[in-house]
């Protein structure tokens, strides 16, 4: 029973993580239908920004965390301004090659600024508490807690603001949009700077329990791609509810069948889902 | 208000428009009649600023809007009612109006009177306000797709086949309702191949051919003429 506790906090964790990078991926995907495959990239530079600003000018963890927002936000914004903007005419495969182009130089960029050395992150929260008699550390509840909090704050910008719902009525058509004379540019940057905040958020909160190198996002971003196919492409319930489905299903797996074939778990989730629901769990209208 | 001198729209190597004149006065309700495909579409993305043209020029109360974007047409007061409607089909009918006034965003009581007068004009869209758009029947759809056109109080309405797809008796009652929103104010440019119910309540009219005016005249003119009859009107 104690195991099970502990392993149901663990995939709360991991799927807070997996529910904020799929987030951004999704908004992405579902306003600007550009499948981003840099937003891995995004994650990794939101670690290192957050690490470098704590290490280099001793600025406080939750100060590193802002700072961290602010410059993979508007590195998101770039890649919309320079790359993706150029191409929203050309056929979509462009999109993906430039994608996949952008994370290829990012992670070189980051290999040749911080080298290809595994770093780790001290928090000012690693003090082990015991809830109901599980023992948890002040990260992972952080984690957990700050994850809840940033969705509902993301909710909240989508339903209830008019900023918020002209992204939601591009996602729904994007032509209306044009035609009540919603200036789509800005929307796309908008796009591009939440979904890279969203990204250097869960990659600060989950560094401290993980490691920091170039490659960080690679397993994380192949995650979210199955998160948000399987939660329904584009749709904002299903990347919340897919990455803690996917969060459960993984620390679950890795203890009572083996710890070995964890990350092939999400993967096998995805065939058997999509075999029941192809569309996925939400289709798009569910956004 | 708005002058199309020698406009010609390709795409890639194939003209859709060539060499159109068009010119609507303020005040008028003026009718682009042709059969599918014959370009009236093509005229009005190219107004509205979503398809760039090659040759000519639009002009809009005397300054070309050649390098406004799709969001400051709007703002300078054209506004289209697409052909698909392009409604926000997740979104409730009073969201949909909300966003249709999205460049007067901030002058809430502005956008608290327009949305009065569409409800005014389509009494059914307050009773189904709460109602998602997608869920509407098809004639509701139509009458939010204008109502959300009215929203943004335009100068000049372009309205591109109101009438597709629709009952005998809605169609009659939209066009009363198009008649009624040009006598209040509102320049009107139609697009419609129902030329029988759209010359009753036009001034003028042009009409298509692939991609070329074939005729133009008031709308008495065209409704006696023998080509625009046989072709259009079928008697």
């Amino acid at each position: 029973m104690d195991i099970l506790t502990q392993q149901l906090f663990n995939g709360l964790t991991i799927g807070s993580v997996y529910s904020l990078v799929a987030l951004g991926l999704t908004l992405v995907y579902g306003i600007l239908h550009i499948p981003n495959f840099a937003h891995g990239a995004l994650y990794m530079l939101g670690a290192y920004v957050t690490l470098t600003s704590m290490l280099l000018w001793n600025f406080n963890y939750w100060l590193a965390i802002a700072i961290s927002i602010v410059v993979v936000g508007l590195l998101g914004v770039l890649m919309e301004r320079l790359v993706f903007n150029p191409l929203k005419n050309s056929p979509p495969i462009h999109d993906k090659i430039a994608a996949i182009g952008i994370l290829l130089f990012l992670e070189a960029l980051a290999q040749l600024v911080w080298g290809a050395d595994y770093r780790t992150m001290s928090t000012p929260y690693g003090e082990v508490v015991n809830v109901f008699g599980t023992t948890l550390t002040m990260q992972r509840v952080l984690i957990n807690v700050g994850a809840v909090i940033v969705m509902i704050l993301l909710y909240f910008f989508l339903k209830k603001t008019f900023m918020g719902s002209t992204i939601i009525a591009m996602a729904q058509n994007r032509k209306g949009a044009h035609l009540v004379g919603i200036n789509t540019n800005k929307v796309a940057m908008l796009t591009f700077l939440i979904s890279g905040g969203l990204a250097a958020i869960a990659a600060s909160l989950s560094a401290p329990i993980n490691l920091v190198f170039p490659g960080m996002g690679h397993l994380v971003i192949l995650k979210a791609f199955v998160i948000i196919i399987l939660g329904g492409m584009g749709s904002v319930p299903g990347a919340i509810l897919g990455g803690y489905i996917l969060g459960f299903t993984e620390s679950l797996g890795a203890t009572y069948i083996s710890n070995d074939y964890k990350d092939v778990i999400a993967f096998i989730l995805l065939i058997i889902i999509l075999s029941f629901k192809p569309k996925g769990l939400f289709s798009k209208e569910g956004f | 208000m708005l002058k199309l001198a020698g406009l010609s729209v390709k795409y890639g190597s194939f003209t859709a428009i060539e060499k159109v004149d068009i010119e609507v006065n303020e005040g008028e309700l003026v009718v682009l009649l042709g059969a599918n495909g014959a370009g009236k579409s093509t005229v009005f993305k190219a107004i509205s600023g979503i398809e760039k043209w090659s040759d000519g020029d639009i002009l809009f109360n005397g300054s070309s809007i050649k390098k406004k974007s799709p969001d400051r047409i709007v703002k300078a007061g054209i506004v289209q009612c697409a052909e698909g409607r392009e409604l926000f089909g997740g979104m409730t009918v009073y969201e949909n109006l909300v966003m249709g006034a999205y460049v007067h965003r901030r002058k809430k009581a502005q956008v608290k009177k327009s949305l009065g007068h569409v409800y005014d004009l389509f009494p059914i869209l307050q009773e189904k306000k709460d109602s998602a758009a997608g869920a509407l029947s098809g004639g509701q759809q139509q009458m939010l797709a204008i109502g959300r056109s009215l929203m943004s109080q335009p100068k000049l309405l372009l309205l591109d086949e109101p009438s597709i797809g629709l009952a005998p008796l809605i169609v009659e009652q939209m066009f009363e309702v198009i008649q009624k929103i040009n006598e209040e104010g509102t320049t009107v440019l139609l697009a419609e191949q129902n030329a029988n119910a759209a010359l009753k309540i036009a001034d003028r009219g042009y009409v298509f051919e692939s991609g070329s005016i074939v005729v133009e005249g008031s709308s008495n003119e065209l409704f006696t003429n023998d080509s625009v009859r046989k072709a259009y009107i079928g008697a």
